[in-house]
Formats: C-alpha cells, structure tokens, sequence
C-alpha cells in the first residue's frame, strides 16, 4: 500500500479492503481516508514508531507501506533559556508524553501554557505548527519562540496570516489562515499545537486538525469546556484532556503590584464643540428610541438600527466621531509629554486604543511602536531590543502578553482604552514590574473628563481593582 | 469579489437569494459614478485617504454595505505602492536607536531640550542622504493607509512623474490579460459585477455545487479544472434528465466539490465554487445549485439557485474558439464542402476521473451515425503522452483520431486502435475525415433504458 498526501486526505494506493478509516473515491478510483488517520493507518499497518518521529519496521508488520504523506521533518530543539518547569507544567508535560503526546492540557490564564509549548516542541522532535486565535497571540508566540529556538533554527520562524506566508520547520498561524491554507502544508508538520483549543471545535476549524497528518498534537486552553458542548468533537481529532490544573493553586502568585495613578485631561474649546454636537447627535437618537444602552442587548438593537435607518446610522458614526475626540484630546499629549519628562529614565509603555495615535505619538516622541499592522519579525525585534535595553520606552495599541518572555516596564501610560475588563487585568498584570531598588511600578491613565471616557475608565478599574489599587 | 462582511442575502424557506441591486436604478448609477471619480481623483494619494472619502459617503447612508462592496471591486482593480526614499524600517529604526540617548523628546521643551527631536531626525536624514521631509514622511511609508494610489484600471501615475498622465475615460481591464476580456469601463461594468459579486459571495458558505450546462463545455470544464474543484460527470438531455451515453447528450450535469467531501459537509471549497461562477454566464444555457451551509443554525442546509434567466454577466474569457489552426482551418473548410456529414465542435464529454476528456469534434449524419473525432497536432512529448494515455481511457466505439505526421510516433502506439487514426502533413481533407466517419459511425440509439 502506498499512503500519499492529497490536499488534507490521504490516498492509499492498492490498500486492502480491510483498510481502516477508507472510504472508495470512485471519482479517481482509489481508497481515500482523512489526514488525520495518518499515524493510525500506520499503527494498523505495523508501521508505526514512536522514536522521535523515525518510522522504523517492526518485526511484527502485517503490511507492507510506502509512506508518500510524511513530508515533515526531524528537529532537535532545546529551549535557549533552561528554565525550571514548575511542577504543574512538568506534571502536564509527562502526561501528554504518556497519552502517546496526543491531548488537551488545561490550565488557567497566566500559568505558562507557553512555556509548555516550548517543552512539547523540544520533546516531540519534529517540525511544528502553532495555532491561535488572533494575529496577537500568534504574533507573541513568534516571540517566545524566536527566543528559545531561533539560534538553533536554520531558519526564522515562520508566519502565515497577517499578510504573511512563510512555511518554516517551526511556523505560527491564526486559525483562519490554517483553515484557508491547511490543505496544502496538512503534511509539512509533525507536532500541531492549538492555543485556546476550545475555539478549534467551531466547525470550519475542526477540519485544521482533520487535515493535517501530524502524529503528535497538544492542545491548550484555560477554559475547555463549551456552552454547545462541542469539546467533545476534539478527543478524537487533538486526543483526550491529559491534565487539567484548577485554579487555586496558581491563582495571585504571578501578578505583581503597582499603584494606579489617575489623570483627567479636558478638551480644548474647539474639540469640546464638536464634541458636544457629535454627541448631541448620538445622544438624541438613542435617547428617542428608548434603547437600553448598558445591556448588551440594548446596544445590539441599536446596532442593528443603524443598519436600515439613515438616521441610526449617523448616529452611529456621530459616536465614533465623539470617542475618536475624546481619545485623541489634544491635552492628552500635553500630559504625556509631562510624564515622559518625569520618567525618561524609567522604561515606559504607552498604551492607546487605535492604531493612528500610535503612530502619531511615534512621530512626535520618536518611541519604537508596535500596531496590529507592525510586521511579526519587526515586532519581534522591538520587543526584544525593549528587553535587552536597547529601547527604554515604547508605544503601542496592542495587548502585550509575551507569557514567560514579558518584557519588564516599570511605567504604563494608558493613553485611551477599551472597556474590556479582562483585557485590562491581563496587560496590567503582565507588563509591569517594581524597579530593582524597588520602586513600585505605575499606571498612569489619561482621560478626557465630561465624556464617554469618564464611564469606560470606572467600569474598567471596578473589575481590576482587587488585584491593582490595593 | 467581496469580503464576507460586504455580503447581502436573505433567506427564506431554506432558500438563499442574494439581495441583487437594479442595474438601471438611478440610486446606484450615481453611487458608482461618484465612486469611480472618486477612485481616479486620489490617484498618486494615500490610500488611508481614498478610504476617508468612501467612509464620507457612507455617513448618512444606509446603503454603507453597497457603497463599501462596490468600493470593494473597484479597489480590486487598483494598485497601492510604498513611496519612500529609503526603506522605512531601516530609517525608523535608525531613528529610535539615536532617540533611545536623547530621551526625553518632547513637545514643551525647556531650556537644552528643544532641539533633541530635530536634531535625531535630520541625523538620521544625512546618515541616509536624504531630506528632513523625506526622513519624517519616509519613517512609515510602508503603513497601508500611507501607500499610494498607483495604478486604478488602465490610468497610472509613478513616484516621479511631474503631474499625472490624463485620458478622458477609464478602462478597466481584468487581471489577466489573457483570462479576462477587456472590457470599457462604465458604471455598467461595475453594477454588473457587483451582482456576480453578491452571488459569489453566497458561495463562500457552500459545501456542494451541482450545473447543469447545455452548451460552451471546454469553457466550462477548463474553469472546474483551473479552481481545483473535483467533479462527478452526466449526460443529459434537453429537460436536464439523465441519459445514458454522450452520444444522446445535449447537455451536462456536474456535482462539483473536493476531497474531503467524501467524508464531511466542508465549506473548504466555497471560495473556489465562488471563484468558478462567473464561469457560468458564458454558456447561453445553464443551471446551479448549491447546498449553503448555515453556520448560526444546526439545520440542514440552505439552497441557493441561479440560472441564466437571473441576468448575470460574466468578465471570464470564453478562451480560444479553437485550440489550434489546424482545427480552425478543418472547420473552414467543412463549411465549404458538400457532405450531409455535420462537424461539431466539443460536444462530448468524457469523465476520466481526476479531468475531463472533451474531443476536439463529433461528426454527426443526419439518419443518426455519429463519431467523435480528437486531432492530435503539435505538441510537446509530455503532451502527446499524456493525450494518447486519455485516448487509451475512453472506452467508445465510434472514436477517431487524427494526427500529425511530425509527430514522434507511429501506429503501433495506437495498439487497437491504429485502424481508426487518419495521418495528415499540414492540414486534413474533409473527404478523408468523411471516409473515416463512414467506417467508424455509429447509430446513436434513441431510446434509454
């Protein structure tokens, strides 16, 4: 029997009819399975070896196979810094290896699951795909892997989404480009991790781990269960749940404190004008139609409003306009410019709500920037020169959240944000760390007074008090 | 075509119907006239300001999803290009390195601070040979909102043209010159390519396709074939009901979808089935139907249907009328011969699994003989390899062949079928071809069990 790769399925020529998981292709007239038989197709055949991805012949092969698919390769990594697994990640780790490195870890948020990653990639010796659900997780696992790996690759690791399409031997992608692309690289991978493996039940991208023929697969999540109950669809395509660490034991240990400073800026006349009728606009429409605006629903109706009624419409773009005023305030730079003054020896990163002021604030105070547009390589090298001091401030409107790789600032300016209470607790938690004579670290937060901005900053700080202002 | 989110449809009783727009509407003539002026007056612009200008139209409109679709299409017809003096990553990396010493860079210097910022940048600027200006705008050229406007259809403008090279109307032509036909721009083109649009965009969701198609079959199958999808192949006749042999067949039904289909509903091939549909507007007479998945439901699927009633136009090229000039000259001359015998052009179809077979000519007699005739011209080794491997497959009984004396082969690799190849030096004789019809034609049964 000869197994070849074929668009995410595999065609097995001259296969038995006793072939498991095959069906008849009478339109080229040959048996077809799906990609992710690969390794029990071989194990049915006797051909299967776990020795690092080295396909040797048993004594004991019941069928002779010539195995056209694999066209991954072997990959001797290990990770640049030795740091110690904690015995959570260890524990999670020689269970995967004892599920034949096929399964789910679930762990909590911040407990390293990263870190894990490196681990399974060192362990499983061949090449590897990582897939997350956004291009900034995909583009901090770019990060964290150009540091533990990337002396030690011939190649950069490689990126496909984000307007790139590289295929390395250790490459990073969203779940969107793998869906689109899977087909074609389902055989160039030997090792498939999925971050935030919960999304991979969706039904489009169920077929990511349907189509590729990658022996070894680790999942990672810190919430696995879903409300339609999906989850199970992906024992058999990821492998069981191996190790699952509750809450408590990790919970507090790795957030580290700071003091919350808050800073009101008000509009200069013009803006507070046009401000005012923007709003006004906004404000009249909601007001007459009686939409419950701080219930989701609420806004959805308005939402869908805005869709068929010219008037709603306007009104929708009247209240972007006003929070791109209230955002980008004028005084907001006055403000920073102070603090930049006050903290030009600290390292600092000013964190704002939109791309454009970004690179405004860039242009201005000449700091490095990074953007959901920033290049993964570039920002890689940003991030890095900010570790190694070569940048001691930095600008961005993105979620910094590089797992065991933080780079440490000892100053956050919160230019202008969005409401998203987790989001919030993440980045705070993660980016900022006590100077080495240790001074506590600050969040400065700039806002607008008398504007929407004044709501959006008291939801934000009611969900991170606990662990911030205390 | 347009993103997913520019999409517009309704269902209805499991029927999908995209929410077509009327092409003589006045509503949508101006839209897009205003939008085409709009696209050629940002010419040499940013790119960020091309898209303000459409945002502005769409402030007080509910029509946003068709200005922003119609956008859409005319955007796929322009190029963006990153103007800087030198490359922008090698001048703002430069030009942090230098700030990472001078800090702070500030607004509202005081004493000793005020000139860090000029200072770093006109650095920067002379270690580059290039001006401050340069150097500030140069710093994110490459951002996509500050790319220029290079090219929108046929006009174009570069960094270093003195004003912008005029002509008095816009054409747009498609993106290969040799798959699309060129076509006059006007708001024709554009209203019309937004309905296709819409329809493909239904397609996206789609995870199976069936056509029905009574004429234009090369054309049809090349498409099938150049989008990677799979096909299952039947005759048919003129109701569209199956018939037994391509000798009764005035038409074909094909299921199209792709590997995986063999063992799941996948919407994986969507984007190539959309991508395949302006391939239908070419024939004079055709049918679809696809299964929709509906993601948000756990129903079955939704259909969609379209035929050529719906009015759609295509901007695919119906390709060559002929493959090479031996079969245009044969057909030239068959229109001045006097034979009862008819030459028609690819009229069967033959499934050969992973392509389809489609000979060159069938040779019909008014009391019902029929052959099928493939030429065999000059071609590359490969070529004639892979062309007598096809010929080998269609197991036929009225099939003849024509071919090449150049060519690097002789009747024994016609195997059995030596007696039915006709050899010919520069072009074919009508009468030979008749002659070989009379040996080889078979009587097409009409009936069908």
């Amino acid at each position: 029997m000869r197994i070849d790769f074929d668009e995410g399925t595999l065609l097995l020529y001259d296969a038995p009819e006793t072939v498991p998981h095959a069906e008849w292709d009478d339109r080229v007239g040959t048996h077809r399975a799906q990609a992710y038989r690969y390794r029990t197709l071989l194990e049915w055949a006797g051909q299967w070896s776990d020795s690092g991805g080295q396909a040797t012949l048993d004594s004991g092969f019941t069928h002779d196979v010539e195995d056209a698919a694999r066209s991954y390769p072997a990959l001797a990594l290990t990770p640049a810094l030795q740091i110690e697994p904690r015995d959570y990640q260890q524990a999670a780790l020689d269970s995967w290896r004892t599920h034949d490195r096929q399964g789910t870890v679930v762990l909590p948020t911040g407990s390293g699951k990263t870190f894990l990653g490196l681990q399974a990639i060192a362990d499983a010796g061949v090449s590897a795909l990582v897939v997350t659900p956004t291009i900034d997780l995909m583009n901090q696992w770019h990060a964290t892997l150009t540091n533990a790996f990337g002396e030690q690759l011939t190649d950069d690791v490689g990126v496909l989404g984000g307007g790139s399409h590289e295929i390395r031997a250790l490459t990073v992608t969203t779940y969107d480009s793998a869906y689109r692309y899977i087909d074609e690289y389902g055989d160039q991978f030997g090792l498939l991790i999925t971050d935030e493996t919960h999304h991979l039940a969706a039904e489009t991208y169920l077929q990511i781990p349907e189509m590729t023929i990658a022996p070894y697969r680790l999942g990672l999540t810190a919430t696995y269960e879903r409300a339609d109950g999906r989850e199970t669809l992906l024992e058999d395509r990821v492998g069981p749940v191996v190790y699952e660490g509750a809450v408590d034991d990790l919970a507090g240990d790795y957030l580290s404190e700071y003091e919350t400073i808050q800073m009101s800026v008000d509009l200069t006349p013009e803006e507070r004008t046009e401000y005012d009728e923007e709003y006004q606009i906004y404000r009249d429409y909601v007001d007459s139609h009686d939409f419950d605006l701080w219930n989701e629903q609420g806004y959805a109706e308005f939402l869908k409003r805005t869709s068929y009624d010219p008037q709603g419409r306007r009104a929708l773009v009247a209240k972007q306009r006003a929070e791109r005023i209230a955002r980008t305030a004028t005084k907001k730079l006055d403000t920073l410019d102070n603090l930049l003054k006050r903290h030009h020896d600290d390292r600092v990163i000013v964190f704002t709500a939109n791309n454009d002021f970004a690179y405004d604030i860039s242009r201005e105070f000449v700091l490095p920037c990074i953007t959901h547009q920033t290049d993964t390589d570039e920002r890689t090298e940003i991030l890095d020169r900010f570790k190694t001091g070569e940048y001691s401030m930095l600008a961005t409107s993105q979620v910094l959240d590089e797992g065991i790789d933080v780079p440490a600032a000892n100053v956050g300016i919160i230019l202008s944000g969005s409401a998203s209470k987790r989001q919030y607790a993440q980045r705070l938690g993660r980016i900022l760390r006590p100077t080495d004579d240790r001074q506590p670290a600050r969040l400065y937060e700039i806002i607008t007074t008398d504007t929407m901005e004044t709501y959006v900053s008291q939801r934000r700080r009611s969900g991170v008090s606990s662990s911030a202002d205390s | 075509m347009l993103t997913a989110d520019l999409a517009r449809s309704r269902t209805r009783d499991g029927e999908v119907r995209p929410l077509f727009i009327d092409i003589s509407d006045e509503r949508y003539r101006e839209t897009a006239a205003t939008l085409i002026d709009l696209f050629e007056d940002h010419l040499g612009e940013p790119k960020g300001e091309l898209e303000d200008a459409i945002d502005e139209l769409t402030v007080a409109d509910t029509d946003y999803k068709i200005v922003q679709g119609l956008a859409k299409l005319l955007k796929d017809e322009c190029e963006f290009e990153i103007w800087a003096a030198a490359d922008p990553r090698e001048i703002r990396q430069r030009l942090f390195e230098r700030a990472n010493d001078r800090y702070p860079i500030v607004r509202q210097p005081t004493l000793g601070e005020d000139t860090q910022k000029l200072e770093v940048y006109s650095a920067v600027a002379d270690e580059l040979g290039i001006s401050l200006e340069a150097c500030y705008r140069g710093m994110y050229a490459d951002l996509d909102d500050n790319k220029r406007l290079v090219r929108f259809a046929d006009q174009s403008v570069d960094e270093y043209s003195e004003g912008r090279e005029t002509t008095t109307t816009t054409k747009l032509t498609g993106n290969s010159k040799r798959a699309y036909d060129q076509t006059e721009q006007t708001v024709d083109w554009l209203l019309a390519r937004y309905n296709l649009a819409l329809a493909q965009a239904v397609l996206y969701d789609a995870s199976k396709m069936h056509i029905r198609v009574w004429d234009h079959f090369g054309t049809v199958f090349s498409y099938v074939k150049l989008f990677g999808l799979m096909h299952r192949i039947y005759p048919i006749d003129g109701d569209g009901t199956r018939v037994t042999s391509t000798d009764l067949a005035a038409g074909y039904e094909a299921e199209l979808d792709g590997p995986v289909s063999l063992f799941r509903q996948s919407q994986k091939y969507g984007i190539r089935m959309a991508n395949f549909l302006p391939a239908l507007p070419l024939c004079d007479r055709w049918e679809m139907s696809a299964e929709i998945i509906d993601e948000g439901s756990t129903s079955d699927s939704n259909q969609f249907t379209l035929g050529h009633t719906d009015g759609l136009v295509s901007h695919y090229s119906t390709g060559q009328q002929f493959d090479s000039d031996v079969e245009r000259t044969l057909a030239r001359k068959w229109e001045r011969a006097t034979t009862e015998w008819q030459l028609q052009r690819e009229d069967d179809v033959f499934d050969l699994g992973s392509e389809v077979m489609i000979p060159d000519f069938a040779i019909e007699h008014p009391d019902g003989r029929r052959a099928i005739m493939e030429i065999v011209g000059f071609w590359t080794p490969e070529y004639l390899e892979s062309k007598l491997a096809k010929i080998r497959q269609v197991e036929v009984d009225n099939f003849v062949l024509a071919v090449s004396e150049r060519l690097d082969c002789s009747d024994e690799d016609f195997g059995d079928a030596a007696g039915r190849v006709l050899w010919f030096k520069t072009g074919m004789h009508v009468y030979d071809v008749v002659e070989l019809a009379e040996e080889y034609a078979s009587y097409v049964e009409t009936e069908r069990n």
